[in-house]
């Protein structure tokens, strides 16, 4: 169980049991027609993940450069809302003018109840993230937040593997945070193109960290699956995989994963409109007669056995 | 002060709606705003059966400017009456719904069916969706077929009947008179405006469907043109649309010959858009002595 989870507070005994059957099932018979089991489920558990959604103007506390690619920000976090949990996301006014236009998602990269902080981490990328960039301590953001459906608790018979991929770590080490402060064995794995950008992380002493780069100028010389290879030891395991990355880092997993039939979650990304689940835009194939679902309120956390990989 | 407005028999608390599409069916909003204030809710449209939607990606920002095609992806009309419908009966504000089809005769049927279950304050005919391969624009462009549809439509129902207008063709005012002409009460103008963004490091269209509907700040200019010109076109009422961010902007629709405004894209941006927008409407009303919303048009050098 994770220390603290909103989520989980908040959604009830009745969407706890929910959730955790709706996996049981899944995993006791994987029939199709499950899907629409799931399908029910998720809709469920999006109602209520709804329900936490603030507008807020939070005091910026600290926000800079702590790679060659990324940034990340402190925030102060409103007494009066609803705490994020991992792979939750929120979503940023970066500008009052219209360029650029609508508002951006970023994911929790930490979130400290103790400190009323919560944290992302962000890729100086385009027009909006170097906008961003210039945000200083004392400035207020304007957020929608918490956003979207966050990562699930592990199963008790498993090691949670948690797998980033280059912007994607940073909800990944907000999980890895959890996990460790709840007492939860845990494995991370970090791929990323070069060393550079790989920022230096406290989650890095609390939970046993692999990594893996593309030109091999640290840790494992290939992909977090490769790395996930060059481990029996792990291998021997029954393992649950969470995942945030790119999107044939997610696929590789998902196979890995279905090829032991264990269960692995992902996070998704699309480039969205709203985020609240009114303008259909964020969407990402899924399996059963929707045929797709929102990123941004039915994800983006998604079981990979629901999602169509294309 | 009386900022209502009346479309056929439905009189709108404030002029100030939110364009089909932008607010789903109101719920979403309803942790950030208070949805009972806004002028008109302007549901995501609904079709005869149940549409996944366009592939994906289905939206792109382009400069001062959302670009999408999102395809009318909804529940259909037998879900929209299980499953909208009773929260959107329990609404303070106005209701239309956004009825779209592939032809004359799902907008017909559809109308028909919500009339017998799940009657609300009208019905705004999406003759202008450019991100369907049937309907839409196919039908919106052409003004024998939109006088056709909105006579079949009037038949069925007495609610209010409002035609949505698309921006893409030479005479808009001409698809106006058609609307005008079926019996339409209202004309909403404009939908959204053919666009096409190309990623020129991977040589081919971000959207997957090639063109897209844009919309926001950047279409504003051509939606306020079109108000003043549509307004004068027809008798009937003319609802203004497109790149409404605030008072400034739907001011300038009202001034054009607009009654009242829908505010689309600008709700992603901030969720309180609407609650401004109607506060500096009152506000220049009092500067201006008017005790009428209809008055602010009257203006105009």
């Amino acid at each position: 169980m994770y220390a603290y989870n909103p989520l989980l507070l908040r959604i009830g005994v009745p969407g706890l049991l929910l959730y955790t059957r709706a996996r049981q099932l899944r995993h006791v018979a994987k029939d199709p027609s499950n899907i629409t089991f799931f399908t029910h489920t998720r809709a469920a558990i999006t109602l209520l993940a709804e329900r936490l959604m603030r507008h807020l103007t939070p005091k910026v506390l600290s926000n800079s450069q702590v790679s060659d690619r990324y940034f990340e920000m402190d925030f102060e976090w409103p007494h009066n809302a609803p705490p994020p949990s991992p792979g939750s996301f929120f979503t940023v006014r970066v500008s009052e003018s219209e360029i650029p236009l609508l508002r951006r998602p970023f994911a929790f990269s930490g979130f400290s109840r103790g400190n009323s902080t919560a944290s992302m981490l962000y890729e100086r990328r385009g027009t909006a993230t170097r906008q961003l960039t210039t945000r200083s301590p004392g400035e207020t953001i304007d957020i929608l937040a918490p956003l979207g459906v966050p990562f699930p608790l592990p199963r008790s018979e498993t090691l949670p593997v948690l797998i980033a991929g280059g912007i994607g770590m940073g909800p990944i080490f907000y999980l890895a945070a959890e996990l460790h402060s709840s007492g939860q064995e845990a494995v991370l794995i970090v791929g990323a193109r070069t060393a550079g950008i790989v920022p230096d992380r406290t989650e890095f002493q609390l939970v046993e960290t692999i990594l893996a780069t593309d030109d091999g100028s640290a840790g494992c010389h290939g992909t977090v699956t490769d790395a996930l290879q060059n481990r029996p030891d792990l291998l021997d395991r029954r393992l649950e995989y969470f995942a945030c990355g790119p999107l044939p880092m997610l696929r590789a997993v998902h196979q890995h994963a279905k090829a032991r039939n264990e269960c692995c979650w992902v996070s998704v990304e699309q480039t969205m409109g709203c985020a609240v689940g009114a303008c259909m835009g964020c969407a990402v194939r899924v399996r059963g007669p929707a045929e797709y679902a929102r990123v941004c309120t039915e994800g983006p956390v998604f079981d990979s056995e629901e999602i169509v990989w294309t | 002060m009386d900022l209502s407005v009346t479309i056929g028999r439905t009189t709108m608390p404030n002029p100030v709606g939110v364009a089909s599409g932008t607010f789903g069916y109101g719920s979403e909003y309803e942790q950030l705003i208070d949805v009972d204030s806004i002028g008109a809710l302007y549901t995501k449209a609904v079709t005869r059966a149940a549409r996944p939607g366009n592939e994906i990606p289905r939206i792109v920002e382009t400069t001062a400017g959302l670009l999408n095609s999102i395809g009318l992806a909804n529940v259909g009309q037998e879900r929209f009456v299980t499953e909208k419908y009773p929260s959107l009966r329990e609404r303070a504000c106005t209701v239309i719904v956004n009825v779209a089809g592939d032809v004359e005769d799902d907008y017909v049927e559809t109308v028909e069916f919500l009339e017998e279950h799940a009657p609300l304050s009208g019905y705004e005919l999406n003759v202008s969706c450019p991100n369907v391969k049937a309907g839409g624009l196919a039908i919106g462009t052409n003004p024998e077929l939109v006088e056709h549809v909105t006579t079949r439509v009037r038949s069925v129902t007495e609610r209010p009947v409002i035609v949505k207008l698309t921006p893409n063709v030479t005479d808009p005012a001409e698809i106006a008179r058609a609307a005008e002409a079926g019996g339409a009460d209202a004309i909403s103008c404009m939908n959204t405006l053919v666009g096409m963004a190309i990623d020129v490091k991977n040589l081919r269209t971000v959207l997957p469907g090639k063109t897209g509907g844009l919309s926001g700040p950047a279409v504003r200019p051509i939606g306020v043109a079109l108000a003043y010109r549509v307004s004068r076109a027809v008798e009937i009422p003319l609802i203004g649309i497109g790149g409404i961010d605030g008072p400034d902007a739907a001011l300038q629709y009202l001034l054009a010959g607009a009654v009242a405004v829908q505010v689309g894209t600008a709700n992603f941006v901030d969720p309180t858009v609407t609650g401004r927008t109607i506060d500096g409407i009152r506000t220049f009303m009092q500067e201006h002595n008017l005790q009428r919303v209809g008055e602010i048009a009257s203006l105009l050098r």
